[in-house]
């Protein structure tokens, strides 16, 4: 399979010899670029899938591919192959190494033996892409289950990896930490990173994954899109999941007639505008402002006329400059999909975005055009 | 109100010269009610369920307990924690024991109760969560999902009053998380006062009655949860978002010129208010306990083939666990959803859920739509 970037092949692997195995002829592949999920049950074998995958267990049998090739498991490839594949562990307290912040962040970086100031430069741009530059010379004991969480995501970001690998990245964080961590793993994707993620929130990774991976008793029993998986209760039910209620919802009202079954909506907003039937009423303008870390948000928004707009913020850049300025939009969080919102009931809104983000943040607007439930003028300013 | 627990203006810190956690600390737990603490890391959620147990001692202010300040002594702490369950959020926290039924026992055993009653209270307690079968494992070879069981099992042998659960389904698979609730619904059921802390805002948004949100150790709302979330900056400002069935609806209802309420909390809810009219599809209602589960399932599927099943309770789940029923879990929101499509299901539960299925049915006449029920058998 050429679009693998990660593929095990036939993997066997127990924690004991007598012990049970935990993956038993695991089959898998995570395709480049994409967005995957890995679903399962607790004990399905997802952890021990990850560590295998990042070459921190050697299987018993089978063979684990990177970019096509086998792995050797010779300490050179090995490194090699981490600089490039980065993992999230679930537990953040099993990934700290260094006593403060920036020893820990920096940690993985000098052990590339990058020069000083690329270090540097990198610690310094992973904690503020976490939100935690304040706290660089704090020592971690001192932080909060939540701020640790923060830490050890920025230390795999200051890898810069090609592949990332996380572990129930939500749980245990609170909502809008929940969304945040999120937001960077969308903007990760959407600048060129492939990311793989397992999570028992079948809501959320509905919403975030292109496909799905299901995993049981250490095999893979399905690999593709979500909806034919979903639509087949008897899989669902082996494998220990729940349906997705975004799904579940699309399909009681579209056997109501209330909308037709496909496109599937993969997020409520996308949900809410195939059933509000709106196609003939007057739509607001969505405005996207795109925005660097320096702009003033405030004068950009008067210069354009927008100032009395809604707004609504999306991506990181976007997020720096306004605290920058302390402006505050009305929609700090779902900002896209908000904004949406406001121009299918008839308002404009205005978008401001990091510019790195603006397909993502264009596409439920374009959910909307494309499938015929609207026409929302998308401008850009 | 009749409150089981009343905070006043409490103040607690970890230590003299640390800034306290609780702040001037105020609130009423009422009693029999389903209650939510919600609220950011660090809002203070864990040490106010610490002050409800005796385990923090408050600087000032008062906790009272049925209306009794609490004392501080060994005799007053025991009677409160008798009365008061608490199962944390991490299940290795509170596992003392090297065996499951043994670990089970070990509140009632210090609470002075005699042998028979305390095996009598495992036995029940292990149903319940569906270890069954487990009583001599050793709680090391059993998975985080298990142990999180036996955890909560342990807190219902105790036969409690209160029962503070500090995010039960953190960790646990989406099957186990559902079982978890409804074992929240039945105590709900059986008169204990439930409090549930939890990050999860849709899952406590369709179970709770009483919604309260900490922000910086105060109490930074109390009431209903649909009034919280329609400021949508005061949500923000407590460190949380809204719940999407919460979103959708105004926004649909925005949208198509509707009044949000009445606010739907679930499918079924949702399904009745935006899928426009239709003759209700008859719900078959099959209350069953474990003795008879399967016979009363092959006698209701032979009258009805073509209705979908659904299930509703852990009791009858686990006797019908090998038949192909397309609703195996969560059966009680789908079954609804179904007869708001107008089509026929059957939905079997066990039998202490009576009362939780005719509030969904109370509840779905707010939103225009009479369920056409039978119960069989």
């Amino acid at each position: 399979m050429s679009n693998a970037v990660l593929e095990a092949d036939n993997v066997f692997h127990s924690y004991s010899r007598k012990g049970p195995k935990v993956l038993n002829g695991m089959c898998i592949d995570v395709p480049k670029g994409k967005k995957t999920a890995l679903l399962g049950c607790n004990g399905a074998g997802k952890s021990t899938l990850f560590s295998v995958l990042n070459a921190l267990y050697k299987p018993e049998d089978g063979k684990v591919l990177y970019n096509d090739k086998p792995l050797t498991y010779k300490h050179k490839d090995i490194i090699r192959m981490r600089t490039d594949v980065s993992i999230l562990f679930q537990n953040p307290n099993d990934m700290i190494f260094k006593p403060y912040v920036e020893q820990d962040v920096a940690f993985g970086p000098e052990n590339l033996k990058l020069p000083k100031e690329e270090v540097e430069s990198r610690v310094a741009e992973a904690l503020f892409t976490v939100g935690m530059e304040k706290y660089r010379k704090f020592p971690i004991m001192k932080l909060s289950y939540g701020q640790r969480k923060r830490v050890t995501l920025a230390g795999v970001l200051a890898m810069r990896p090609s592949v990332l690998i996380m572990d129930e990245p939500t749980a245990g964080l609170d909502p809008q930490m929940a969304y945040e961590v999120m937001e960077i793993a969308e903007q990760l994707n959407a600048s060129g990173v492939t990311v793989i993620m397992s999570s028992h929130d079948t809501d959320l990774t509905y919403s975030w994954a292109d496909e799905i991976r299901v995993l049981h008793g250490g095999q893979c029993m399905y690999s593709g899109l979500p909806e034919p998986f979903y639509s087949d209760h008897r899989k669902v039910q082996t494998a220990g999941l729940i349906r997705p209620s975004v799904f579940m919802m699309n399909k009681a009202l579209s056997d109501l007639g209330r909308c037709d079954l496909e496109p599937y909506p993969k997020t409520q907003t996308q949900l809410s505008v195939k059933i509000s039937d709106c196609r003939d009423r007057d739509f607001g303008t969505l405005n996207i402002l795109m925005a660097e870390t320096d702009t003033d948000i405030a004068k950009a928004l008067e210069d354009n006329g927008l100032t009395d707009v809604t707004t609504g913020i999306y991506g990181l850049n976007a997020r720096i400059a306004a605290d920058a300025t302390g402006f505050k939009p009305k929609f700090r969080y779902n900002g896209p999909e908000n904004c949406t919102m406001k121009c299918l009931s008839g308002e404009d809104a205005v978008l401001i975005c990091d510019s790195r983000m603006v397909d993502l943040a264009k596409s439920s607007a374009e959910f909307i055009n494309s499938n015929g439930y609207g026409k929302i003028d998308i401008r850009s300013v | 109100m009749d409150s089981v627990f009343e905070l006043k203006d409490v103040v607690f810190a970890y230590n003299q010269t640390a800034e306290p956690i609780l702040n001037g600390f105020s609130l009423e737990i009422e009693r029999g009610v389903r209650t939510s603490i919600l609220g950011c890391n660090g809002a203070g959620k864990t040490t106010f369920f610490n002050t409800l147990t005796g385990v923090n001692k408050p600087q000032s202010g008062e906790v009272l307990f049925n209306g009794n300040p609490v004392e501080y002594t060994k005799k007053g702490l025991m009677d409160l924690r008798s009365n008061v369950a608490v199962v944390l959020q991490n299940p290795d926290e509170q596992i003392f024991c090297s065996l499951v039924e043994e670990d089970i026992a070990f509140g009632p055993l210090n609470i002075g109760l005699d042998r028979e009653e305390v095996e009598r209270r495992v036995d029940r307690a292990l149903k319940d969560v569906r270890l069954i079968g487990l009583n001599r494992r050793p709680l090391q070879q059993l998975s985080g999902g298990q142990r999180k069981r036996v955890a909560i099992a342990g807190a219902l042998a105790m036969q409690p009053d209160i029962l503070i659960m500090d995010e039960p389904t953190a960790g646990l698979d989406p099957q186990a998380a559902v079982e978890v609730m409804e074992l929240a619904e039945k105590m709900s059921l059986k008169g204990v006062t439930v409090l549930i802390s939890t990050h999860d805002i849709d899952l406590a948004y369709k179970w709770a009655e009483t919604t309260n949100v900490f922000r910086n150790g105060a109490v930074a709302f109390r009431g209903n949860g649909d009034e919280f979330y329609s400021d949508i900056d005061n949500v923000y400002s407590c460190g949380l978002l809204a719940p999407s069935i919460f979103t959708m609806n105004k926004d649909v209802s925005a949208i198509k010129g509707m009044d949000p309420k009445p606010y739907p909390h679930n499918m079924c809810e949702i399904t009745a208010k935006f899928g426009g009219s239709k003759r209700s599809g008859k719900i078959y209602m099959v209350p069953a306990e474990a003795e008879n589960a399967v016979s009363k399932y092959e006698e209701v599927v032979k009258d009805a083939k073509d209705s979908t099943v659904g299930i509703y309770g852990s009791e009858v789940r686990f006797e019908l666990q090998d038949k192909d029923i397309e609703f195996m879990f969560e059966g009680l929101d789908y079954c609804f959803t179904q007869a708001v499509k107008g089509k026929d299901t059957i939905l079997i539960y066990d039998s202490i859920y009576a009362p939780t299925i005719q509030r969904q049915i109370d509840r779905l006449k707010e939103f225009g739509f009479d369920a056409d029920t039978e119960v069989v058998g």
